[in-house]
């Protein structure tokens, strides 16, 4: 569904992302791990068409269609959707016009009531603060919100980027599950996240960056049993000294 | 004692040897095909209707040229734009001494901009005739190279309270002015009059140049039962209040300064409500049948069609004039020394403005009359009066 | 008296209004203080007045024809010269609006002149209407009006299209923005063509109350300015408030205070305001969660 093949893109003169390649296939949960400035959040901006005149290098197909250097309204009116790190609700916005604004590109209004209706069933809590400011929500009110915009444009592709952040182990797990039914309907899900663990528990495939660059690709269990994976992004210490503390720093396989 | 007046006297004599060949050599200014005259106006920002005097005179210095100048040398005139902006003029005064070297300095809108030239011109002994504004800035002190026409505001307003109580017999008046020098020294004029027949203002209301909204003056003025009011301000401003009195029913009597004599601009812009008004004039009407105004007329259709030929477009004539009569006076051998003399000599000269007379050092006053009009219905001027002298 | 200075207040206020939402407008969506707003309604103005008095056109046509105008002014200086700046900060592009005033001012006294005109208008500015006493003039009247339905006009548009939201979220934050899909910099340009639009209403109805010339709309853009500072720069009721406040006091305070003071009065407003509450009466402002 979507397959990006070798891009670069730069940040003025700064390449943070260095010749990716990665492909979605359609109904899977696929990650992207690694650790913060890995260039995670730079490919979903890319593959948006956010960055001007990006990628540098490379090409984006989406749906069997080239989508690199086009802009982002285009990239939404062919059906992928992006919920950006930190939400980025619209502050002083309701909450209805938030999912109105996630709408904006269509013009079908039954089929826009419709996922209204679904977006609610998913995350109740909106329904009630409907008139209130997204701004006035909590942090986990928001991440709804920010989730059911994006399906408010009833996405093919749903780009979701570090939807745990800053949230309590209660709602990540909340969220996450969500985001599996989201995903069980029949939307395919693209997830950037720090949090692996959580990340590997819903996906079908995961790649791991570092430095803009894969390292590691496979499926949850192959990965979970990789040493560095494991050591690097589970937090799994793997050799520890008699003394009960590391002597030395493991060094990673692909460096 | 002796020893100093002796280099003083030494000094003279080397200063008279240094300089006495290059003065005899040329004028500045002055060439042998040739007369440099310079003048600025606003011809941008929010004065520049009054830009049109320094176009005016551009119209006289065509026509001169036209039938072979003076005594053989042509005029050629120099008109710069200060947008009313003091600093400008300033620079404008430097060039015209320092970079083209004129002979003269002819008009010149404003007062505050003026002030800015004025000791610099005087300094450098540059003639300067007559600044376009009626203050006391141009003849006190008295200056040895500037000479004044305009008649004086504080003159001006003066007489012309007299006129309203005297001849029309009005009995409260009311003033309406702008808060600068101009309206003040109208202000002067009116509580002059007034203070000599123990009578006073019913009110005295003042508005900032920059201010739109008239509403609350109006009303005050209203409130003060005025059957006269006198207006001294500029056109946006006496518009805006004919039109605020208007919407409450206030209709007094109304006057105002020979700046706004301009009618035609006036009735425009006040969509007729300037008929009625009383005011001074310091030259011919517009459509009047002097035969230099005849003449001036066909030249503007000539040179000038697109100019609208209104009183302080042909203003820029009737300021110059007199000008262009001392230098005829001075004969061909002009010298700065030689145009002061022909002034100086100046009397009852008369053109299309206000009759102008000298008095060697003693009076640089030239112009001392008006005469009145009230504007019709249809815009023409009704003459009222002839020339009145009001600067004793 | 009083009332008489209040409703007189509230006429002029209206104006005042109508420039202050025209420059919130802008100010809401790209936080730009849009300082040749006055010479661009200025210029709109001088448009309709040579469709109405030189060629003559009927005045809806010629309105509609200002319009026009006011949207591709607005949208050519959008386009051609806040869009070019390179790495744009806010302060930039306010001394860019303030060239642009330089220019049109410049270019009005050159092409119509600086002689003062009257904009010939449907509505007289010297007949009054008489409620009971209280005398407003025809102009007031139908300023009001026309400034009132203007104002509702806009708030329905911000508050229910799906257009006026996208600008307030354009506005708030424009990377979500343009992830919905929203074409921001269409909707800056669109921004621009409203505020120019309205500015013209304002020139227009500011011409009619008085005189037409180049700088006729100096001080009213320092009122409009004030009343936004009063009311709050990103509230549109707060503009609308702000206005019809400062003509009331400012008229309070010429008939009651001094009249000679009373164009002080807007300023002694923006300093007193800036130190007491700088967001304004209105705007009530979401301080974002770090």
């Amino acid at each position: 569904m979507l397959k990006v093949k070798n891009i670069e893109t730069l940040y003025g003169l700064i390449m943070a992302v260095r010749g990716v390649s990665l492909e979605v296939q359609e109904k899977q949960i696929i990650s992207i791990l690694g650790a913060n400035g890995a260039g995670k959040t730079t490919i979903l901006k890319t593959v948006m068409g956010l960055l001007e005149d990006q990628p540098d290098k490379g090409t984006i197909e989406f749906m069997g269609k080239r989508i690199d250097g086009k802009d982002a309204e285009e990239i939404v009116h062919l059906g992928i959707s992006y919920v950006p790190e930190g939400r980025e609700v619209f502050p002083e916005l309701s909450v209805d016009e938030n999912l109105k604004m996630g709408a904006y590109t269509r013009k079908d209004k039954k089929g826009v009531k419709e996922d209204h209706q679904r977006v609610i069933s998913h995350f109740p809590i909106l329904a009630e603060r409907k008139d209130q400011w997204a701004g006035t929500l909590s942090g986990g009110e928001q991440q709804m919100l920010a989730i059911g915009r994006a399906l408010m444009a009833r996405p093919k592709l749903l780009m979701l980027d570090e939807p745990s952040l800053g949230l309590s182990p209660i709602l990540v797990k909340e969220i996450f599950g969500i985001v599996k039914t989201i995903n069980e309907e029949g939307t395919t899900i693209l997830l950037v996240e720090q949090n692996a663990k959580m990340a590997l528990k819903i996906s079908d495939y995961a790649f791991v960056l570092e430095s803009g660059r894969i390292v590691a690709a496979n499926t949850p269990n192959i990965l979970l049993e990789d040493e560095d994976v494991k050591e690097f992004y589970l937090g799994i210490r793997s050799e520890e000294s008699a003394k009960g503390y590391q002597r030395w720093k493991r060094k990673k396989r692909w460096r | 004692m002796v020893k100093k007046s002796l280099m003083f006297v030494g000094l003279l004599v080397f200063a008279f040897f240094v300089t006495a060949p290059a003065s005899a050599q040329a004028v500045r200014g002055v060439t042998d095909t040739e007369i440099l005259i310079g003048q600025w106006g606003p011809q941008t920002g929010p004065a520049a209707p009054w830009g049109a005097v320094a176009r005016g005179t551009d119209l006289l210095v065509k026509i001169i040229n036209d039938e072979g100048g003076i005594h053989g040398r042509k005029l050629k005139y120099f008109l710069r734009d200060d947008s009313y902006m003091p600093a400008k003029t300033k620079a404008i005064a430097k060039e015209f001494v320092e970079q083209i070297g004129v002979f003269a300095v002819v008009g010149g809108v404003g007062v505050a901009t003026g002030m800015t030239a004025r000791d610099y011109l005087m300094e450098n002994k540059v003639p300067w005739f007559s600044p376009v504004t009626g203050v006391y800035e141009w003849i006190h002190p008295i200056q040895k190279y500037l000479f004044a026409m305009y008649p004086l505001y504080d003159d001006e307003a003066f007489n012309l309270t007299g006129y309203l109580h005297e001849k029309l017999g009005y009995k409260k008046i009311a003033m309406f002015y702008q808060n600068d020098d101009y309206g003040k020294q109208g202000v002067m004029g009116v509580d002059r009059y007034l203070l000599k027949k123990n009578i006073k203002l019913v009110a005295k209301i003042s508005a900032e140049v920059t201010d739109r909204d008239l509403s609350t003056h109006a009303l005050k003025l209203r409130e003060s039962g005025a059957e006269a009011v006198i207006i001294w301000t500029m056109p946006t401003h006496a518009a805006l209040l004919l039109a605020e009195t208007a919407k409450i029913g206030f209709k007094p009597q109304w006057a105002t300064s020979n700046t706004l004599s301009d009618s035609a601009l006036m009735m425009g812009i006040t969509r007729g409500l300037w008929a009625g008004m009383i005011n001074s004039f310091f030259s011919e009407l517009p459509d009047s049948n002097h035969p230099l105004m005849v003449k001036y007329r066909e030249a503007h259709k000539k040179y000038a069609p697109s100019e609208r030929w209104g009183v302080f477009y042909y203003a820029g004539i009737a300021f110059a004039e007199p000008f262009v009569e001392g230098v005829r006076r001075a004969g061909r051998n002009l010298t700065t020394e030689s145009w002061i003399k022909a002034m100086e000599g100046m009397k009852d000269f008369q053109g299309i403005g206000l009759p102008v007379t000298y008095a060697g050092l003693k009076d640089r006053q030239g112009g001392k009359h008006v005469f009145y009009g009230k504007v019709k219905p249809d815009g023409n001027i009704e003459r009222l009066t002839d020339w009145i002298r009001i600067t004793k | 008296m009083f009332g008489q200075l209040v409703v007189s207040g509230l006429a002029v206020g209206a104006c005042y209004a109508l420039i202050a939402i025209a420059m919130v407008i802008i100010y809401k969506t790209s936080e730009v203080l849009n300082f040749a707003q006055g010479e661009m309604a200025m210029i709109s103005t001088f448009i309709a007045f040579t469709l109405l008095e030189t060629h003559q056109v009927p005045f809806p046509y010629a309105l509609a024809l200002t319009f026009l105008f006011a949207i591709l002014l607005a949208v050519f200086f959008e386009l051609v010269f806040l869009r070019q700046a390179k790495d744009p900060t806010v302060l930039g592009l306010i001394i860019i609006t303030l060239g642009f005033e330089m220019v049109l001012m410049g270019f009005v006294g050159w092409k119509w002149g600086p002689d003062q005109r009257a904009l010939p208008f449907p509505v007289s500015n010297i007949e009054a209407y008489n409620f009971y006493g209280l005398i407003i003039s025809k102009i007031n009247f139908w300023t009001l009006i026309v400034s009132l339905v203007l104002m509702f006009i806009l708030f329905l548009f911000f508050r229910y299209t799906k257009l006026g939201i996208a600008m307030r979220a354009t506005q708030q934050n424009q990377l979500a923005a343009r992830v919905m899909g929203i074409r921001t910099k269409w909707i800056f340009s669109f921004t621009w063509a409203l505020s120019s639009m309205v500015g013209a209403v304002a020139g227009m109805l500011i011409a009619a109350l008085g005189v037409l010339d180049p700088p006729m709309m100096m001080d009213p853009l320092l009122k409009g300015f004030a009343s936004g500072v009063l009311g709050g720069m990103t509230s549109l009721p707060g503009a609308a408030l702000g206005g019809a406040l400062l003509g009331v006091i400012e008229n309070l305070f010429g008939g009651y205070v001094s009249l000679s003071f009373k164009s002080v009065v807007a300023f002694a407003i923006i300093v007193l305001m800036l130190c007491i509450k700088p967001s304004g009466l209105l705007a009530k402002h979401y301080v974002k969660k770090v």
